[in-house]
């Protein structure tokens, strides 16, 4: 089979495709079925971060570079991302409570 | 004495000649991609706010085509999977497939901005404008056209650097970290596209 200079078969690349097309399918399925709204947001979401997780590991070979490097890009994206959305949430809630 | 205080910096540091062993223009382009896709986390946290805040929201099923967004996901998800591919075969040294694999990925992003932009189309002609749209929510409209024209500029200026790696492919100037950075950049585009995709359409 054929491999490149790291030793990734060109399979794995289209078995990360096929996975991330199928994965996107079951969302859009999902958001169309009468799926309880938390229960919804919360596998979108974990889909989400799974697609987000195959494309940086196999197709940007993060999972092949040195464990500093993933993390210093996984922690600085995820944990500023979390911190940026958690302190404005509550704002945002505030607001839709005071209005309502 | 001056021996003395490297070999005592080195053992502070202890970080070795390349923490993270990769070469300097790799790592530059991953500090690219960080602060790039801060930004967009501040565009998609400001949406959440908003979203947060707003009493009501358009019901997206009724303004989105949404099978027609995910045919634009599943084209542009298809052209990072050729995109990996041009760079493994860059890393082989098979010219042949990282020029065909290059030049799919061109016609992907293509197709995926003629979408975006046929998308765009519609909901202006539909009265969709950056301050106003008829559904209610001038917000809407806003977070619209800002986060998926930033996204499709970055699309945009993707299909640039790629016409540039195949251009210089055909010249026999290639070099496989070029196709690299060209590839990481191109994922980038395509793993914002899956926030945007589940946090603006989905949710």
């Amino acid at each position: 089979m054929a491999k490149d200079a790291t030793g990734v078969p060109y399979s794995v690349y289209w078995r990360t495709w096929a996975f991330l097309l199928m994965l996107t399918l079951v969302m859009v399925i999902l958001d169309q079925a009468a799926v309880p709204r938390p229960v919804l947001v919360l596998v979108l979401l974990t889909a989400m971060l799974v697609k987000a997780a195959l494309i940086a590991g196999t197709f940007m070979h993060l999972s092949q570079e040195k464990l500093s490097l993933a993390l210093a890009v996984v922690t600085a994206l995820l944990l500023t991302g979390a911190v940026l959305f958690l302190l404005i949430a509550p704002d945002g809630l505030r607001l839709f409570q005071m209005k309502n | 004495m001056s021996e003395a205080v490297s070999r005592e910096a080195a053992s502070r540091w202890g970080g070795g000649v390349s923490p993270v062993g990769v070469s300097w223009n790799k790592l530059m382009m991953w500090l690219f991609i960080i602060t790039d896709g801060l930004l967009f986390a501040g565009f998609l946290a400001a949406y959440g706010f908003a979203r947060l805040a707003s009493a009501a929201w358009p019901d997206r099923l009724e303004v989105f085509h949404l099978w027609f967004i995910s045919a634009m996901t599943f084209v542009l998800i298809s052209s990072s999977a050729t995109m990996a591919t041009a760079v493994g075969a860059a890393r082989r040294k098979e010219g042949q497939l990282v020029s065909q694999m290059i030049f799919a990925t061109l016609v992907g992003g293509t197709i995926f901005l003629a979408m975006q932009a046929y998308e765009w189309t519609i909901l202006i002609g539909e009265g969709a404008r950056l301050h106003s749209n008829p559904w209610g929510v001038p917000q809407f409209a806003n977070y619209f056209f800002i986060i998926t024209g930033f996204h499709g500029t970055h699309v945009l200026t993707g299909i640039v650097i790629l016409a540039v790696v195949a251009a210089r492919a055909l010249r026999g100037r290639l070099s496989a970290e070029g196709v690299e950075l060209a590839g990481l950049y191109w994922h980038f585009v395509d793993l914002v596209w899956v926030f945007i995709f589940t946090l603006f359409y989905l949710i």
